[in-house]
C-alpha cells in the first residue's frame, strides 16, 4: 500500500529535471535541443535576454493565476524593452462553450499566398533569408494531360497530375505532393489548383501524444497550444504530425522591431527563442477576444471561414451542413477540425 | 467660358478618368502608400495612421495587397435594409461603400450629368445590344459582355436614366453601394450562400452577434469580366506573393516541377 503510494507520488511529482536525468536512456537526439539552448557559447540577445525566471517557471498549464500573471509580466517588460514599443502578452483563456474550427474553399483558393504572408505579419515568425518560418504553405497541384496517344501507352497520363495512373505493366502514377515554389507570374493558372495547408487543430493531436515535456497540450476550446518555454527542442512534434504543421527555430528568430506586432498572446505569437517549436494556433490571440484570424481576414477570395463548431448558426456549421467537405488523412484518426469544401 | 468649350472640358475629363482607370487596372506595384484589398485597382486603400503606431492597413511590400487591418471597420456604413431577411439582423453588419471607388476619377459625378442627362447621349429606346463607343477600358467589345453569355446588356444592371444606380427587376434604383441586391437577381444560390457567410469574405468579429464588414459583389468580381475564361476562376488573376525561401543546399526547385519525368 504505502508502497504504491510512493510510486503515485513519484509519477505525479516527477519534475522537468527528473525527466531530462532519466532521458539518458531515452535518445541522445531529442535532447540536442535542450543543449543547444543552454549550452550556445554564444548566445545571442534574444535568447540571452530570457531571464532565469523565465527558464524556471513553472508549466503555463499548472500555473496558478497569480504565477501567469507574474509570468505575463516578466515577459511584457522584457518584450517591450527589446522591441521598443509598448508589448502586450494576453493570457485569456479558453472561451467557454466554444470549439473552433475552420473551413477552407479549395474551389474558391486561388494560391495567391496572402494568408502565408499575412499570418507572419500577424504572428511574429522570424524572416528573412537566413531562417524564414511560415505556418501556411499553400500547395499547387497540377491537373493530368491526358491525350489520346498516351492512353494506348500507359493507359492513364504517367507524367504529371494528382489523378491516379498506371495500369497491369505500371505503376500507379499518383502524384500527391504538391508544388511548394510555384511561382507563376499570375495566380490562378488554367492547369492548376491549390491547396492551402497549416495546423488543423487535431482533436486527438499526434504531437501532444509525443511531446515528452508535455509543453504542447489541447486547450478545452480545441486549440492545440505550446508553452514555448517549457518546449526543450527535441522535435518529436515535428516528427508525430502528418500535415507538416510545426516549425523549428534552428537559429536566433529574425524579427524586425518595426515589424513586430505587439499585440500578443502567451501561447500564441509571442516573439519565440531559438531551439524551440511553433505553429499556427488559430490566432489565439485574436480569436479568444472574439476576432477572425489574420488568414481569415486577409484571404482576398474568402476562402476561409472560422466559427464556433458548437454552434449550429456558426459559419463553419453552416458550411459542414450545406457543402460537399472533407478532411485530409481522415484515416489517421487525428480529427482535425480544419475542413476543406467545395461549393 | 461658352458653353461650348464648358463641354468639350467636360468631355475630357471624361476621357481623362477612362484612361487613369486603364492604367491603374495595369498597375502592379503600390503607389503613394496606396494598397489594394480584393480587386487590384478597384478596392484602393490609402494608408494613414488611425492612432499612434497602428496603420489602418498593413500593406505586402511585393504585391500591395492589404496583409493586416488595424481597424476591420475604418471607412465603413451601415449595410442598410435588405428585402430579405439574413442572418445578420441581430448583428451589425456593416460595408465599404463602392461609390468613392468607382467616382474616385470622378466619373460617376461627371458623366452621369454631363453625358448621360437624355440629351447629348440620348436615353435609349430599347435594351438591345449594340456596339459602345464610350467605355471600351470597362466593357472592350459590348456585343461580347463577358457576363451572361448574351443574354444580358448594359441597362439590365444599369438605370437607363439615372446612370448613377443600378436597377431591380421594377426598375427601381439600386445603389452601387449595395449590388447584393441586383446580383441576387439572378444568382440566388450564391446570394443565399452570402446572406449565410459562406459565400463571399467578412472580418472583424466572427462571434455571434458580433460586428462584421460583409464585403460585397462587386469587391471581388468585376460584374464587366466574370467568366471564367482561362483563369478558372471568376476572380481576376493577381500576382502571388513570394513562394517560400528554399532550404539550405537546394538551388532549385525542379525536382517538384513535372514530377513524373524524375520521380516515378
Ligand atoms: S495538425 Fe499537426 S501540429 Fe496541429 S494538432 Fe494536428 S498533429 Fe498537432
Ligand atoms: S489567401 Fe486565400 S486565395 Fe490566397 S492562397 Fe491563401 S487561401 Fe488561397
Amino acid at each position: 500500500m504505502s508502497k504504491q503510494k510512493t510510486k503515485e507520488k513519484d509519477a505525479n511529482g516527477a519534475t522537468r529535471r527528473d525527466f531530462l536525468r532519466k532521458a539518458g536512456t531515452y535518445t541522445a537526439a531529442s535532447l540536442s535541443g535542450a543543449a543547444m539552448l543552454l549550452s550556445d557559447p554564444k548566445p545571442a540577445k534574444a535568447t540571452a535576454n530570457v531571464s532565469w525566471a523565465e527558464h524556471f517557471q513553472k508549466n503555463y498549464r499548472l500555473m496558478t493565476d497569480e504565477e501567469k500573471q507574474e509570468a505575463v509580466e516578466r515577459l511584457e517588460k522584457r518584450y517591450s524593452e527589446e522591441f521598443g514599443k509598448k508589448v502586450k502578452v494576453g493570457s485569456e483563456p479558453a472561451l467557454e462553450g466554444v470549439l473552433f474550427g475552420y473551413a477552407l474553399n479549395i474551389q474558391k483558393c486561388i494560391g495567391c499566398r496572402r494568408c502565408v504572408k499575412a499570418c507572419v505579419a500577424e504572428n511574429n515568425q522570424s524572416r528573412g533569408e537566413k531562417q524564414q518560418i511560415e505556418w501556411i504553405r499553400v500547395l499547387r497541384m497540377e491537373k493530368g494531360k491526358f491525350s489520346a496517344e498516351d492512353r494506348d501507352v500507359h493507359g492513364y497520363p504517367e507524367d504529371y497530375g494528382i489523378q491516379v495512373g498506371g495500369n497491369a505493366y505500371k505503376p500507379a502514377g499518383v502524384v500527391l505532393e504538391g508544388q511548394h515554389y510555384y511561382e507563376p507570374d499570375q495566380v490562378p493558372e488554367k492547369d492548376a489548383f491549390y491547396l492551402p495547408m497549416q495546423c488543423m487543430q487535431c482533436e486527438k493531436p499526434p504531437c501532444v501524444k509525443v511531446c515528452p515535456v508535455r509543453t504542447t497540450y489541447r486547450d478545452p476550446d480545441g486549440i492545440v497550444v505550446i508553452d514555448y518555454n517549457w518546449c526543450i527542442g527535441c522535435r518529436m512534434c515535428i516528427g508525430a504530425c502528418p500535415y507538416w504543421a510545426r516549425r523549428f527555430n534552428w537559429g536566433e528568430p529574425d524579427l524586425p522591431a518595426e515589424e513586430m506586432n505587439p499585440d500578443t498572446h502567451y501561447l500564441g505569437n509571442r516573439p519565440r527563442m531559438k531551439g524551440v517549436v511553433e505553429k499556427c494556433t488559430f490566432c489565439v490571440q485574436r480569436t479568444r477576444k472574439g476576432r477572425w484570424t489574420g488568414c481569415v481576414e486577409v484571404c482576398p477570395v474568402g476562402a476561409r471561414k472560422l466559427g464556433n463548431l458548437l454552434d449550429p448558426e456558426s459559419d463553419v456549421r453552416k458550411v459542414l451542413a450545406s457543402k460537399k467537405v472533407f478532411r485530409l488523412r481522415a484515416d489517421l484518426n487525428t480529427y482535425p477540425k480544419f475542413f476543406y469544401f467545395m461549393d | 467660358m461658352s458653353n461650348f468649350q464648358l463641354f468639350g472640358s467636360i468631355i475630357s475629363t471624361c476621357l481623362l478618368g477612362a484612361a487613369s482607370i486603364a492604367s491603374a487596372a495595369g498597375e502592379t506595384v503600390q503607389q503613394d502608400n496606396t494598397c489594394f484589398e480584393s480587386r487590384m485597382g478597384l478596392s484602393q486603400v490609402q494608408q494613414r495612421e488611425i492612432q499612434p503606431g497602428v496603420m489602418n492597413v498593413k500593406c505586402s511590400p511585393t504585391t500591395g495587397g492589404v496583409l493586416f487591418w488595424g481597424d476591420p471597420f475604418d471607412g465603413t456604413i451601415p449595410m442598410g435594409d435588405m428585402s430579405v431577411e439574413a442572418d445578420y439582423s441581430h448583428e451589425e453588419a456593416v460595408v465599404k461603400p463602392r461609390e468613392p471607388q468607382i467616382d474616385r476619377n470622378k466619373l460617376l459625378t461627371i458623366c452621369s450629368m454631363a453625358c448621360h442627362n437624355g440629351e447629348y447621349v440620348p436615353y435609349p429606346e430599347n435594351k438591345l445590344a449594340r456596339p459602345l463607343k464610350m467605355h471600351k477600358d470597362i466593357v472592350p467589345n459590348s456585343m461580347q459582355l463577358k457576363h451572361g453569355k448574351g443574354a444580358i446588356w448594359c441597362l439590365d444592371c444599369h438605370h437607363a436614366a439615372t446612370r448613377t444606380k443600378l436597377i431591380d427587376h421594377y426598375g427601381n434604383e439600386i445603389s452601387f453601394n449595395q449590388p447584393q441586391k441586383l446580383c441576387g437577381k439572378c444568382h440566388g444560390q450564391v446570394y443565399r450562400s452570402w446572406r449565410n457567410g459562406i459565400h463571399g469574405k467578412r472580418i472583424g468579429m466572427w462571434q455571434k452577434g458580433g460586428k462584421k464588414r460583409w464585403w460585397t459583389c462587386t469587391e471581388c468580381h468585376n460584374p464587366h469580366d466574370v467568366e471564367q475564361g482561362n483563369r478558372n476562376s471568376g476572380f481576376a488573376q493577381l500576382i502571388p506573393e513570394p513562394a517560400p525561401v528554399l532550404p539550405k543546399g537546394m538551388s532549385n526547385a525542379d525536382h517538384e516541377r513535372g514530377h513524373g519525368e524524375q520521380a516515378h
